[in-house]
């Protein structure tokens, strides 16, 4: 059975250094990555969006992405959207904080008391807006699982990312995460050229990749075709 | 802004949340800014630059700038230069590591104490190179 990735959410934090909210963004998003919901999240140092390369520029389009901003600048946020996409949801520290009548503390290097509250704060409203977007359980302090220390480890900066596969649709150049994954999986399940094949083909690629309603049939039929050649590539 | 804020030396590490050396970076940062030279040093949101805010990247260009990168992709320095700004110095800090292997990082959120060595020898080579840049600013002020 092939290891068609997983889907996971990532994580983006500003890891402001002028501000305890930005310390706290830091933290609280290391939290969920590495105790609430280790092996379903990733992440991405912030500034690689511009010091990185097309495979960083990707994340967004390859996770659904939760920015984590310490104050109202929103760089974590406008920063994913200017160079990757949109982001799936949103968490500003400051904002949380007052809603909740909290202080963010006084330090932004070793957080006191107050900043380990808000950590705690933090971390399971990302926590919890992971769980929506996987559609899993919302309880935080989820039991570890197996498999979950081999897969905190692959959240660093320019960790393994799900590979990307240029394809022609409708005239333009798409990029599509798991594509091949995805196809060496339904070949190995036996999947040819029957009935059907194109929209499974669609239903798995849609689980990684946005595909505009409109633009569902030109999908089907050229992933068909990109698949038929897979196939015939394989049989040689 | 006053004449001695315009004179301060920005400090911007990279604060990788990915690796243990990214927590390095942004502890010498501290170190130095908060304690060994608060009156001729200040930090920066990276972020910030990152962004491409005009506010930030007018300091990058205004101020004197030291980073700090925990790996090769550069980020802090990549960032400087592309808001314009200049790094008078880049350190690495897998370079200090490499002077002492002993110094064991524990892990991105809690250095450890030989974590904490490790970033206090970092901000020895900032604070060098600080001084150095006030040096010459004071010779040219004559």
């Amino acid at each position: 059975m092939v290891d068609l990735p997983q889907k996971k959410v990532g994580i983006i934090a500003c890891s402001g250094e002028e501000l305890p909210e930005g310390t706290i963004s830091r933290v609280a998003a290391r939290k969920v990555l590495d105790d609430l919901r280790p092996g379903e999240t990733v992440t991405l140092c912030l500034p690689l969006f511009l010091a990185g390369d097309e495979k960083e520029r990707a994340f967004a389009k390859s996770y659904p992405t939760i920015a984590v901003d310490g104050c109202g600048k929103l760089c974590a946020k406008r920063a994913t959207e200017k160079y990757s996409g949109a982001v799936s949801g949103s968490i500003v520290v400051d904002k949380l904080l007052q809603e909740r009548d909290l202080s963010p503390g006084s330090s932004r290097r070793a957080l006191d008391e107050e900043g380990q509250q808000a950590v705690t704060v933090v971390a399971d409203e990302i926590a919890q807006q992971v769980a929506h977007l996987l559609g899993s359980r919302s309880d935080t302090q989820r039991a570890p699982q197996p498999s979950d220390a081999t897969a905190a480890g692959a959240t660093c900066c320019g960790g393994p990312t799900m590979p990307v596969t240029r394809v022609k649709i409708g005239g333009a150049s798409v990029g599509l995460v798991a594509l091949e994954p995805i196809f060496e999986q339904m070949y190995q399940q036996g999947h040819r050229d029957g009935a059907g094949v194109d929209e499974e083909i669609l239903k798995a690629v849609k689980v990684y990749n946005f595909v505009p309603t409109s633009a569902e049939q030109s999908y089907k039929e050229t992933l068909l075709k990109q698949y038929q050649k897979f196939c015939r590539d394989r049989e040689g | 802004m006053s004449d001695a804020d315009s004179r301060k030396v920005l400090v911007i590490p990279c604060s990788g949340i990915g690796k243990a050396f990214g927590s390095i970076g942004r502890e010498a940062t501290y170190v130095v800014t908060e304690e060994m030279r608060p009156e001729d040093t200040d930090t920066l949101c990276l972020s910030l630059l990152t962004l491409g805010d005009e506010q930030a990247m007018e300091r990058v260009r205004r101020h004197p700038v030291i980073t700090i990168d925990g790996c090769p992709k550069a980020c802090a320095e990549v960032n400087v230069k592309s808001a314009g700004g200049r790094s008078a110095a880049n350190l690495k800090v897998v370079d200090t590591y490499r002077e002492h292997p002993d110094l064991k990082v524990q892990a991105v959120l809690d250095l450890g104490e030989p974590g904490r060595k490790l970033a206090a020898f970092l901000a020895e080579k900032v604070v060098a190179e600080v001084d150095a840049l006030k040096d010459k600013e004071d010779e040219a002020d004559g």
